[in-house]
């Protein structure tokens, strides 16, 4: 009996050193946590690469960043307990890193082999694994649709930046034909001059007249006039306009006047922006 | 996907929320975690020029999680509505759920918040790329439900 005891003592003895030798065996083989410093710029971590090694920020700031094409797409910046690769160690058939990350002042990690997680890992309960899983499907959906939006973006400004910038127009200005009155402002004649206004917008307007016009009062830049006129809406309006360019027009016999307002009463201005105002 | 029965094992109560009933409001606080038993969500986001709907959830599909594991994080990061008809959704023991998630080690847990800290911040970048894209490119409008399998580039 007491044999049998010492027996099964011994037996026991062997199997814990037998599993005490397997435990340690098993850690042997695990790389021990490494401690790494990297410099101000210096890369951690590179798109694509084969890397299985996951990486704790101690101190510093990192960046996490994608590449597509020849730009850098900022994903976030990790500070101290941020961990990087944790997306390859979950998702095995991620083999490539799915980031790149850059120290963005001097920093220091903390570098694990994912073996001394992994057994962890497949033992951890079952709904946090799930959880964790789910978690890593919607991140990498998530980081899918900002690449994507994002050079949809880039193509756009970039699209916008090739394109000719269109003529700048400070005002709205419509094309019409209205028969007029004018006189000049420092003439006491009462003389009515016909004319025929062709664009008009809220700071000017163009006018067409009669070469012979321009006999009876100065036409010159400068000139100003007081016309009358209706709009097609039926609003009557008047205004003190002056001349800034005087073209010969296609027309023999005729002149173009290009002016700007210089008194535009309230009324009228209201009148006019009615009748400007894109249909 | 249809619901596990590992994780029904966690379900300690059944809640049934009728069309566009609101389950969680962005911005409130709250805990509880869910999965959805039987029908769908969609999960919607607040920016500077509306809404944006980020996903649909269905059947299997767990939510709330992040204010439970994540911790500092207090109040929910965005909202889930039910959508296409009523969802019965089962309400998981949170009890249960930090207990078992007090069982990994430091390591593990730094890497699940770091992954569920990650997820919080990409998508906030996409809700600003969202917002971008509909004002420059106009590929999307901000109530459309974004891709689920978007090309990979």
């Amino acid at each position: 009996m007491f044999c049998i005891l010492i027996a099964l003592y011994i037996i026991s003895k062997d199997r814990k050193e037998q599993q005490t030798m397997n435990t340690m065996n098993d850690k042997e083989k695990i790389p021990p946590v490494k401690f790494l410093h990297y410099k101000k710029g210096d890369l951690i971590v590179k798109q694509g690469d084969y890397g299985i090694s996951i990486y704790k920020v101690i101190k510093g700031k990192v960046q996490i960043f994608n590449e597509s094409g020849d730009k850098e797409i900022d994903i976030n910046t990790l500070g101290p307990g941020g961990v990087i690769g944790e997306m390859n160690f979950l998702d095995r058939a991620l083999e490539a890193r799915f980031s790149s990350a850059r120290a963005l002042e001097d920093s220091e990690l903390e570098a694990w082999h994912p073996a001394g997680l992994a057994d962890e890992y497949e033992q951890m309960p079952y709904i946090i694994r799930h959880i964790a899983n789910q978690t890593l499907k919607r991140l990498i959906r998530m980081n899918n649709l900002t690449a994507q939006l994002t050079d949809q973006v880039e193509e756009a400004k970039k699209a916008a930046q090739e394109e000719p910038a269109p003529a700048r127009r400070n005002f709205y200005r419509k094309g019409v034909i209205l028969d007029c009155v004018y006189r000049p402002v420092d003439s006491p004649s009462k003389a009515r001059l016909e004319g025929l206004i062709k664009d008009i917008s809220l700071s000017g307007m163009g006018l067409d007249i009669r070469t012979k016009n321009a006999l009876k009062f100065s036409h010159k830049p400068g000139a100003k006039f007081h016309i009358e006129t209706v709009l097609p809406n039926g609003k009557k309006i008047d205004f003190t306009a002056k001349i800034i360019s005087v073209i010969d027009d296609r027309t023999p016999g005729k002149l173009f006047l290009g002016m700007v307002f210089d008194e535009l009463a309230d009324g009228a201005r209201k009148s006019l922006g009615f009748f400007l105002m894109p249909t | 996907m249809t619901i596990d029965g590992l994780v029904y094992g966690y379900v300690a109560n059944e809640e049934t929320y009728p069309d566009k009933a609101v389950i969680i409001e962005e911005g409130s606080k709250g805990d509880w975690v869910y999965v959805i038993l039987k029908g769908s969500a969609k999960v919607r986001k607040r920016t500077r020029k509306g809404v944006v709907t980020l996903d649909t959830l269905s059947e299997g599909d767990i939510f709330g999680e992040m204010v439970l594991l994540e911790t500092g994080q207090e109040l929910r990061s965005a909202s889930v509505v039910a959508a296409d008809g009523p969802v019965r959704l089962g309400v998981l023991d949170s009890e249960r759920l930090v207990k078992d998630y007090g069982t990994l080690s430091s390591q593990l847990r730094a890497l699940m918040r770091s992954l569920i800290r990650r997820l919080k911040e990409t998508t906030d970048s996409v809700c600003n790329a969202v917002v971008e894209n509909a004002e420059r490119v106009h590929s999307l409008k901000l109530d459309q439900v974004l891709p689920s399998e978007p090309d990979k580039t």
